[in-house]
């Protein structure tokens, strides 16, 4: 310690932030640069470098074909933060839990069709495993993403899929209540494993919660698989239901489209991030190219069998729209 | 009120387990990081939380929760609390919120873990939420201390401390990527939820709370035990998986999982929370000693969980009592001899009254420990301060990666164990950690401490400046005496280092 230098000087933020111009945000503050399994691509995590964790991590994020020179450099466009998350979906939570006493205040599965609720038992209650497979796809996307950053709006959006998952929930119980004959809160396994309507998405979820590529996982559940059910369920099915006189699930899946499109928001920056890196391009466009024909067969098989093929194949093309506006596809 | 009650739906939320037909069952949970050990998924969905919650109820507690802690920071922001603060309970908030604020964000991968992998349904809800609370856990405590980056920039070690090759930092990373990175979800259950979350952070938090408000620290006393409600939730995950492991005949395999991570959970806690309620914390403000601590909530509340479970003990628990009495004591003088290593100021805490207070805690302390620190103040009374700073390595453990301590005096009993192993020589602070590496070699054999490093010339230059460097410490972060030695009745009090 002879002939120390200068000590350094207090800054007036983290280090890592101090270069830059502008003041830093509570997001910047608590958001950046948190990864430090990133610190030595060699080994994520401090044990034996050969661990199988280790390989893990060093092949599926580490060494992804997606390439960014600095991936923290993302920032989610919403910056939300755990604390301002929670301030939103407790006013969005609040908002469903009005709808739910209203309408049932007002016997509103009392004044729906039988046949409609039918309908409901079997095309919008077994969503609740869908919804759970959205829910551990973006825990594991999450838990392998190279900036903390992306894992955040990941974290946020796992929660989002268990929210969606409650409101079915909730809804099969109420429904089960109206028309206690139809199975509710007993035959959606059955309908979920073995309904033509459902295959589709469900073999798309299986495969694309088996895909490890932390880039590749992206781009199948926020720019395929995600897409394709809420064009589906929150758009399609919304739809018959307001011509069914179901006010309140058109209502209810107005207000999870609000989590969706934060998701497409974020996705969307990330993609465009992405998109800087000019060998991303061809990757991208090919990993989309290769999942989404399957997205296609999902919305179609379940519009299909919903007696809605046209309003499906509309739906495929909203998924294709959104693509399109990305650059993922021509 | 027309709306349901929560326990009318929330069974519904946790059903969603489904057979998959278009990929196996194996791929979708590979054994590696679901650990299912062959117990059927039936078996699984059993598992049943004790504390229950939904999302709406979620969002709206932890809102206010939030509003809470937020609030008191704002309130008291004015009165630069941190200012007036004595120099060792600086160093208590730099030491905790450089190990912690960092490894708390990266404990929700742990959670998205279960949450993704974990063959039960409810372990998997569970863990959602946990992985937000680790989210927050993460934010928060970098938010609280940011603030204080413009007064010295071993503030700037909040966020910077895990990412660097600081030996605390080694060993606390070593330790953190053992228990809840590398593992399978069932193991994470175990080693985080059960045997960490349930003892060990309680102590930190909530021993630490308690000194904190004694200490006047409104702030930092609000935000941890905040904190804690969370991980009392959260750490319910782990008892209904050792349920299900027991009830299938893995209580062996549960119970080796528990007795390797409790020791070096102990091992962290010796040296990250030992020195810091026994010695930096201001004497007045000490509102039980670490081992007390430790003796209220590790001995008496673990232990209860153990049993309840039909657990053991673990094996060497009669040696980990002993320790109680050595092993931080050991981790304090070690830290405090190389302060320069750290990101801290450590406070020795050995002032005549100090002293007196530790002798009534721990007696024999004097004729111990004490006598290393009469060498240290004689030394520092005749000017010899560089006869109190480090000049050699110490033997670091290969398990922990901490200094190998013991008790000095007539007791002498410092005691390298070490084990060759596929031709290469380990060295361990005690018989435990040599036990933990011998369990699963694998895992940890091919790992370098940082003496390792420094033997092998990754550290270059070869000397303390060089070490320095390596472990991102430059002048103005680098600890000194919190007290610039005014408790050895040395010149005067200074404050916290520049
Ligand atoms: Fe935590
Ligand atoms: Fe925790």
């Amino acid at each position: 310690m002879s002939a120390a230098p200068e000590p350094l000087k207090p800054l007036k933020t983290w280090s890592h932030l101090a270069d830059r111009r502008k003041r830093p945000s509570e997001y910047d503050i608590v958001s950046t640069r948190l990864h430090y399994r990133r610190r030595d691509p060699n080994a994520p995590w401090e044990l034996d470098p050969n661990l199988p964790m280790n390989d893990w991590y060093r092949k599926y994020c580490n060494e992804s074909p997606l390439k960014h020179p600095d991936w923290d450099l993302f920032q989610d466009p919403d910056q939300l933060v755990y604390r301002t998350y929670n301030i939103l979906q407790d006013g969005q939570e609040a908002y469903v839990g009005g709808l739910f006493d209203q309408f049932s205040d007002r016997g509103h599965d009392e004044m729906i069709s039988r046949e409609w609720i039918a309908t409901l038992a079997s095309f919008f209650a077994p969503a609740r495993y869908l919804y759970h497979g959205l829910q551990m796809g973006s825990a594991y996307v999450a838990q392998m993403a190279p900036a903390s950053t992306i894992t955040a709006c990941l974290y946020l959006q796992s929660a989002d899929s268990l929210r969606w998952v409650t409101h079915t929930a909730y809804r099969t119980v109420e429904l089960s209540k109206a028309q206690p004959d139809l199975g509710f809160g007993k035959d959606e396994r059955k309908h979920w494993e073995n309904d033509p309507q459902w295959q589709g998405f469900r073999r798309l979820l299986e495969e694309g919660l088996i895909v490890w590529d932390w880039a590749e996982a992206f781009v199948v559940f926020n720019l395929v698989l995600k897409p394709a059910v809420e064009e589906a369920l929150l758009g399609v099915l919304a739809d018959a239901a307001r011509s069914n006189g179901d006010t309140l699930y058109s209502l209810l899946s107005q207000a999870q489209m609000r989590d969706a499109e934060r998701h497409r928001r974020w996705a969307s920056r990330l993609v465009e991030m992405a998109m800087t890196v000019e060998s991303n391009k061809d990757w991208l466009r090919a990993r989309v190219a290769d999942w989404t024909p399957r997205a296609e067969v999902a919305i179609a098989d379940y519009c299909k069998a919903l007696g809605e093929a046209e309003a499906g194949a509309r739906a495929i093309e909203r998924m294709h729209a959104f693509q399109r506006g990305l650059g993922l596809r021509d | 009120m027309s709306k349901l009650a929560s326990n009318e739906y929330y069974d519904l939320v946790r059903t969603t387990n489904w057979t998959p037909r278009y990929v196996d069952e194996a791929e979708l949970f590979p054994e590696m990081m679901s650990g299912a050990r062959g117990i059927p998924a039936e078996a699984w969905e059993t598992f049943d939380e004790p504390y229950k919650v939904t999302y709406s109820d979620y969002v709206a507690t932890q809102r206010e929760k939030d509003a809470g802690a937020y609030s008191v920071k704002a309130a008291l922001e004015r009165a630069n609390y941190i200012d007036s603060a004595d120099p060792g309970w600086v160093s208590t908030l730099q030491a905790h919120y450089g190990a912690l604020a960092v490894a708390e964000f990266a404990a929700a991968t742990a959670e998205a873990r279960m949450a993704r992998f974990s063959r039960a349904p409810g372990n998997r809800n569970m863990a959602t939420f946990g992985m937000l609370d680790e989210m927050r856990h993460g934010q928060i405590q970098l938010f609280f201390p940011h603030e204080h980056t413009k007064r010295s920039r071993q503030w700037d070690w909040a966020h910077k401390a895990m990412h660097t090759n600081e030996w605390a930092a080694v060993a606390a990373r070593h330790m953190f990527d053992d228990m809840m990175f590398t593992r399978d979800s069932v193991s994470v259950a175990i080693m985080l939820t059960f045997a960490f979350e349930t003892g060990f952070t309680n102590m930190q938090f909530l021993g630490l709370a308690a000194d904190a408000a004694e200490a006047g620290d409104h702030t930092f006393a609000s935000l941890i035990s905040s904190i804690q409600t969370d991980e009392s939730r959260h750490a319910q995950q782990g008892g209904p998986v050792l349920k299900i492991l027991i009830e299938n005949g893995k209580k062996d395999e549960a119970q080796k999982m528990i007795d390797v991570i409790f020791w070096r959970a102990w091992k962290l806690f010796s040296v990250l929370t030992g020195p810091i309620l026994d010695y930096y914390t201001p004497l007045e403000h000490r509102k039980q000693s670490f081992k007390e601590f430790m003796q209220e909530w590790i001995i008496g509340q673990f232990e209860r969980q153990l049993n309840d479970l039909g657990l053991d003990l673990p094996w060497y628990w009669d040696e980990f009592v002993r320790a109680l009495d050595e092993t931080h004591h050991g981790m304090h003088m070690g830290v405090w001899f190389w302060r320069p290593t750290v990101w801290w100021n450590p406070a020795a805490g050995a002032s005549p009254e100090e002293r007196e207070w530790l002798e009534s805690k721990y007696p024999g302390w004097n004729a111990t420990f004490g006598r290393c620190w009469d060498v240290i103040t004689e030394n520092l009374q005749k000017g010899r301060e560089e006869l109190t700073l480090p000049e050699t390595l110490p033997t670091i453990c290969n398990m922990c990666n901490l200094p190998v301590v013991g008790t000095p005096g007539d007791g002498w009993n410092v005691k390298d164990y070490q084990l060759v192993h596929e031709g290469r020589l380990y060295h361990f602070g005690s018989e435990v950690d040599r036990w933990c590496f011998e369990q699963d070699p694998a895992r940890y054999q091919g790992h370098m401490s940082v003496v390792d490093r420094f033997l092998a010339g990754e550290i270059q230059p070869q000397n303390l400046a060089g070490a320095l460097l390596y472990m991102s410490l430059n002048p103005g972060e680098i600890g000194v005496d919190a007290h610039n030695y005014a408790w050895a009745g040395v010149g005067k009090q200074s404050h916290a280092a520049e």
